[in-house]
C-alpha cells in the first residue's frame, strides 16, 4: 500500500533542513557536532593557539603535573611530559596529526572511492564482476595487516601510514557507493528521467550523486572513527607516527616507561581519542536516526 | 541448485586465492633489499650459491614462470627462511598461531555470550531506560581505542589492586608440554601433579586479554542484535503470532529470537578480520606470543620474508573463515538465497 504524502505547508522545508529539524532535538548527537566542530577548529588553528612550543624540552619542568594538584603550575595546565615538553600544546598539535589526517585520508580515499564505486555501479557485465570479486577480497584482509605491508614497502612514518589507512578505508567505500546507486537505479524518478532521453552521465551527476549523499556523509563519519582509531593504534605499535612528532597515540607510547610516576601522560592522549571518537560516532549515530525519521514521516 | 552455488563459491575462493598468492609474490619485489633474500630469507649468499638458486627459482625466467615456481614451494611447504632465526616461516606461525587463535575464541565467545542478550534486552526495553544504558554502554565500547582500554586495565587490576599477571600465557613456574598448542586443552592433558595450579594460573593471564579483545566484538554484537531484532519485531507474522494470542515471552522466542539470529551468525565470520586485528594489538601490550606480536616484531626487524609469509597465512585464515560462514549462512537461513 503506497501512502499519499499531501504538503499542506505553503513553504515546504528542504531536505536539509529537515534533516537538522531532526537532528537537534538529539541531545547526544549535538552535543557530539558541537565537540566535533570545537576538535575541527583546534585541528586548523592549533599553531596559533598552543601556550608553548610542543616540541620545546624544559629540563628544569620534568614530570610536573597537572595544575589542579598542588605541585602543578597554572603556566602548564595539564602538566608536562618526561622530557618537559608542555602536554597541553602537544595534546593540542595532536588533533591536527590524528584528527586532521585522519579527515584528510577519509576525504581523499571517500572521493577515491566515489569514482570508482561510480564507475562500477554503473557498468554491468563480466568486468565488474571480476572487479567486485577482488573487491571483496579487499574487504577481508584486516586493515592492520594491509598497513603492516605498506609500512613495510614504504618504511614507518606518519605519511606512510596515511596512504595505508586510505587504501585500506577504499573498498568499504566503494562497496557503499555502489550499493547507494544500485539502490538509486531502482527509483522511478530514474526511469522518469531515463525515458526523457537523459544519458548515463547527466543521471548519474543530477539525479543519482544528489540524491545518495547524505549516505556519503554517513558513510564518511564510520570511516573517520576507524580512520582516527587506526592511526592512532599505529602510532602506538611504532609503525606509524615516529617518536617527536605529537600523535596521540605515539604519545602513549613514549609515555609508557613513565607510566607508575606520571599516570596523567597516558591517560590524556587516550582520553582525547576516545572523546573524538565518541563524538564522530555520536554525530553517525544521531544522522542514522534523523535520517531514518524523515524517511518515516 | 546447492551444488552449482557451492561450485561457484570454489570457484571464486580459488580465484580469490589466486590473486592473493600474487600480491604475496609481488611482494618480493616490491619490499626493499635484495630480490633473492627476500625469496629464500638466506642473508648473506656468496656468488656460487647465487647463480645455484637463481636458477632454482627460475629468477632468469619470466614473471609466470617464477609466480609458478612461488606456488609450488608454498604448496610443498617449502617457505621462505625467517631473516633473524632461519627457521622456515611456516613452521614458525604454525607454533605461535595457536597462541592467537586461542585469544580470539575466547574473545569471540564471550562477546557472544555478553553482547547476544543485552542485544536482545535492548531491543525488547527500546526507548526505556534499560535500552538507554546498554546502548550507551555499547556507544562507548564502541568508541574506546583498545591500547589506551587495555593499559587502563592494567593500571587497575594489575599495578594497583595486584589481582592479574599483566603479561604472558602462564606463570614461569609451571611446565607443561605442547600437544595442541592450545593453552587449556594442554593443561588439561598433561600428567604433571600442579595441573590444578596451571589450569588456574592459565586463566588468570587469559582473563584481561580476553576481556580487552571481547570489548569492541561485545559492542558489535549488541548494536546488532538489537537492530536484528527491531526489524523483527516490527514485521507482520510478529502482530499475528500476538494476535492468535500467544504471550509475550512466546512470540520472543518462537517468532522473534530465531529470525533476528539468522543475520547474526553471518556477523560472527564478518567479526573474525576486526578479531585478528584487535588481537594483534592485544598480544602487543600483555606480551601474549602470538602471530600478531610475532609479525609486529617482524616489522620492527625487517624481516621481509616473515611479513610476507604472515600476509598470506592470515589472510587466507580470514577469508576461508568469512566464506565458511556465508556458505552457513546461506544454507541455514533460506531468505538469504539468490540460487
Amino acid at each position: 500500500m503506497k501512502k499519499l504524502r499531501l504538503y499542506y505547508e505553503e513553504h515546504n522545508k528542504g531536505p536539509l533542513k529537515l534533516l537538522w529539524k531532526h537532528f537537534a532535538p538529539q541531545h547526544f548527537a549535538f552535543f557530539g557536532l558541537v565537540l566535533l566542530i570545537i576538535l575541527l577548529s583546534l585541528a586548523v588553528l592549533t599553531p596559533f593557539l598552543t601556550p608553548h612550543d610542543p616540541y620545546l624540552q624544559n629540563s628544569q619542568l620534568l614530570l610536573v603535573p597537572p595544575s589542579w594538584q598542588d605541585s602543578g603550575l597554572v603556566s602548564y595546565p595539564l602538566g608536562t611530559d618526561d622530557l618537559g615538553r608542555d602536554l597541553m600544546s602537544r595534546l593540542m598539535l595532536g588533533a591536527s596529526y590524528t584528527f586532521g589526517l585522519a579527515i584528510l585520508a577519509v576525504l581523499g580515499s571517500l572521493l577515491v572511492g566515489l569514482v570508482l564505486g561510480a564507475l562500477s555501479g554503473m557498468s554491468k557485465g563480466v568486468k565488474s564482476s571480476i572487479f567486485n570479486h577482488l573487491l571483496d577480497l579487499a574487504l577481508t584482509i584486516p586493515s592492520l595487516l594491509l598497513a603492516i605491508v605498506i609500512v613495510a614497502v614504504l618504511g614507518p612514518g606518519l605519511l606512510n601510514t596515511i596512504w595505508a589507512i586510505m587504501l585500506a578505508l577504499l573498498p568499504q567505500f566503494i562497496h557503499g557507493v555502489r550499493n547507494a546507486i544500485a539502490q538509486q537505479l531502482k527509483q522511478d524518478y530514474v526511469t522518469a528521467y531515463r525515458l526523457d532521453g537523459a544519458n548515463q552521465r547527466q543521471l548519474l551527476f543530477s539525479v543519482i550523486l544528489p540524491n545518495t549523499w547524505e549516505q556519503l556523509v554517513l558513510m564518511g563519519t564510520m570511516a573517520l572513527s576507524t580512520a582516527v582509531l587506526d592511526i592512532a593504534a599505529l602510532g602506538f605499535l611504532g609503525i606509524g607516527a615516529q617518536s617527536p612528532t605529537a600523535e596521540w597515540g605515539a604519545m602513549i607510547a613514549d609515555s609508557l616507561d613513565s607510566i607508575y610516576l606520571a599516570p596523567w601522560t597516558v591517560a590524556l592522549p587516550g582520553l582525547l581519542i576516545f572523546v573524538t571518537v565518541l563524538a564522530v560516532n555520536l554525530v553517525g549515530d544521531g544522522l542514522r536516526v534523523a535520517m531514518k525519521k524523515r524517511r518515516e514521516n | 541448485m546447492i551444488l552449482h552455488y557451492l561450485f561457484r563459491r570454489l570457484f571464486l575462493l580459488a580465484f580469490v586465492f589466486v590473486a592473493l598468492t600474487v600480491f604475496a609474490f609481488s611482494l618480493s619485489y616490491l619490499f626493499p633489499g635484495d630480490v633473492l633474500s627476500n625469496f629464500t630469507g638466506l642473508r648473506n649468499i656468496s656468488p656460487a650459491d647465487e647463480v645455484m638458486l637463481t636458477r632454482q627459482l627460475g629468477l632468469d625466467q619470466n614473471y609466470l614462470q617464477q609466480y609458478l615456481l612461488f606456488v609450488q614451494r608454498l604448496l610443498q611447504g617449502d617457505w621462505a627462511l625467517s631473516f633473524s632465526s632461519q627457521q622456515n616461516v611456516l613452521t614458525e606461525m604454525l607454533l605461535v598461531m595457536p597462541a592467537t587463535l586461542e585469544l580470539a575464541a575466547y574473545a569471540l565467545f564471550l562477546s557472544l555470550l555478553v553482547g547476544i542478550p543485552l542485544g536482545i534486552v535492548a531491543a525488547v526495553r527500546k526507548d526505556k531506560w534499560l535500552d538507554k544504558l546498554i546502548s550507551s554502554l555499547a556507544l562507548i565500547g564502541f568508541s574506546v581505542p583498545i591500547f589506551w582500554w587495555a593499559l587502563l586495565l592494567i593500571m587497575v587490576f594489575s599495578l594497583s589492586l595486584g589481582w592479574l599477571p599483566t603479561s604472558g600465557r602462564l606463570g614461569v613456574l609451571y611446565e607443561i608440554p605442547t600437544v595442541t598448542g592450545f593453552m587449556l586443552p594442554d593443561i588439561l592433558l598433561s600428567e604433571q601433579s600442579y595441573r590444578q595450579q596451571a589450569f588456574i594460573d592459565a586463566i588468570r593471564h587469559m582473563l584481561l586479554p580476553s576481556v580487552v579483545l571481547a570489548t569492541y566484538p561485545t559492542t558489535v554484537m549488541i548494536r546488532f542484535t538489537r537492530d536484528s531484532m527491531l526489524d523483527v519485531l516490527e514485521q507482520n507474522y510478529i502482530k499475528t503470532a500476538r494476535a492468535k494470542g500467544l504471550t509475550r515471552l512466546q512470540v520472543l522466542y518462537t517468532h522473534g529470537l530465531r529470525n533476528a539470529l539468522l543475520p547474526v551468525t553471518r556477523q560472527v565470520g564478518l567479526q573474525f578480520s576486526t578479531l585478528i586485528t584487535l588481537a594483534m594489538i592485544t598480544e602487543v601490550i600483555f606480551s601474549w606470543p602470538g602471530i600478531g606480536r610475532w609479525l609486529i616484531d617482524s616489522i620492527y626487524q625487517r624481516n621481509f620474508p616473515a611479513i610476507q609469509g604472515g600476509v598470506l597465512l592470515v589472510s587466507s585464515l580470514v577469508i576461508l573463515v568469512n566464506m565458511l560462514t556465508e556458505i552457513m549462512h546461506t544454507l541455514f537461513n533460506p531468505l538469504a538465497r539468490k540460487f
